[in-house]
């Protein structure tokens, strides 16, 4: 179970890489520590559509172009559609 | 705190050293051959100079600002992998920012010496040469370490001289240097001959002016292509848009500051004031370097703010 959200993280943080480089780690530790008051380890696919909202307001600060904030946020997305998919 | 901490400091010790340059400015003794040569009055002497050494307040103003900035975002990321690198980065800012005040202020009082005991003119001279070469081989080597430990860490293949146009460009500098430094100097007097503008014996003028500002540009114009290299190999689109501006400013601020050093090296100190095309050419690259700083002041920007959103 514990390998299960761990790697949901890491799925998140390795799309996060594609935005963010070498900062994609810290970044998505802080908005789950921040947002959803808890280990990033233990980010839940219930967790992530909240999830999604923060990094959405965050991204916005950093860029003003919607485009990648609107790509970063669907690759996300696919995560708890792989998620549905694999429960049902 | 600390983060505010990183941004005070530099803009204080900024504060401090620009406020003793222009008391300086106001109560040192005027130069009587600018005096002379302009048929100005004392105080219209000041008012000169003050005029003049202003705009230099705005470059070092960039300057601080800028090792501010990068100072501010190296403690964000102090615990990382890439932390080293960007504390080098800003550690090298440093010295760069100091050595564009202090050899001024200091060339601002030996040669307000000179002026009144005409003895201690080569002395003089030869202080404000040595400072820039000083303040210039330790800030590019700091600057080069830190660029190389950031691609150390992005697992690079070794930028070192692969770019054969990196090595053109300095090629040509250094020859260009060379020819036009010695055509100061009376090589047939002899090697320990210092009847030159540098005051210096030839082989010293070699050993100790050439030789190190050779280096420090070639360390820094390496640094700039490493850091080229890490924006260009960097992942992360916005990570990657923010070292791009990065590298930009770092490389421009390298190449207007080699063509400064190169300039006043070449052109060789008259330790007065001079209303001359050169001043004007410096003023016109001095532009070209505060740009430089504010893209190195807003790419630090955007770094911390991926940090700390």
């Amino acid at each position: 179970m514990s390998e299960d959200h761990a790697s949901l993280y890491q799925k998140v943080v390795r799309i996060t890489n594609v935005y963010l480089g070498p900062a994609a780690d810290r970044f998505v530790t802080r908005q789950v520590q921040n947002h959803l008051h808890k280990p990033a380890e233990e980010l839940s696919v219930g967790d992530l559509e909240k999830l999604i909202d923060w990094i959405r307001v965050a991204v916005s600060m950093l860029t003003e172009d919607t485009e990648i904030i609107e790509e970063y946020t669907t690759q996300l997305r696919r995560l708890i559609k792989v998620a549905d998919k694999h429960s049902s | 705190m600390q983060n505010r901490a990183k941004i005070q400091r530099p803009l204080f010790e900024y504060l401090i050293l620009t406020a003793i340059f222009f008391l300086l400015v106001a109560i040192l003794p005027a130069n009587t051959s600018v005096m002379q040569d302009y048929g100005l009055s004392t105080h219209q002497y000041h008012i000169l100079l003050f005029l003049v050494e202003l705009p230099l307040a705005a470059v070092w103003f960039a300057a601080f600002f800028g090792y501010a900035r990068l100072s501010q975002y190296a403690a964000s990321v102090s615990n990382t992998a890439e932390g080293r690198g960007y504390e080098k980065l800003a550690r090298g800012f440093k010295w760069l920012a100091f050595g564009l005040v202090i050899p001024s202020i200091v060339s601002l009082i030996v040669n307000a010496i000179a002026d009144k005991h005409p003895n201690f003119h080569a002395t003089a001279i030869i202080t404000s040469n040595y400072l820039t070469v000083f303040f210039a081989l330790v800030a590019f080597s700091i600057i080069s370490n830190a660029s190389r430990t950031l691609n150390h860490y992005k697992k690079q293949p070794d930028g070192l001289v692969s770019n054969k146009s990196i090595l053109l460009l300095f090629v040509t500098l250094a020859v260009a240097f060379c020819y036009l430094i010695f055509r100061h100097v009376a090589i047939a007097a002899g090697i320990t001959s210092s009847d030159n503008p540098y005051y210096l014996p030839i082989w010293l003028l070699m050993v100790t002016l050439v030789i190190p500002f050779l280096y420090a540009w070639f360390v820094g114009l390496l640094a700039a292509y490493d850091l080229g290299q890490l924006a260009k190999h960097s992942k992360g689109v916005l990570y990657k848009q923010a070292v791009h501006l990065l590298a930009g400013g770092v490389s421009i601020v390298i190449a207007s500051l080699i063509a400064i050093q190169f300039l006043r090296s070449v052109i060789p100190r008259t330790g007065h004031v001079s209303l001359n095309l050169v001043l004007v050419t410096i003023y016109l690259i001095y532009i070209v370097n505060v740009i430089g700083f504010a893209m190195i002041s807003v790419s630090a920007s955007r770094l911390k703010r991926i940090e700390d959103i």
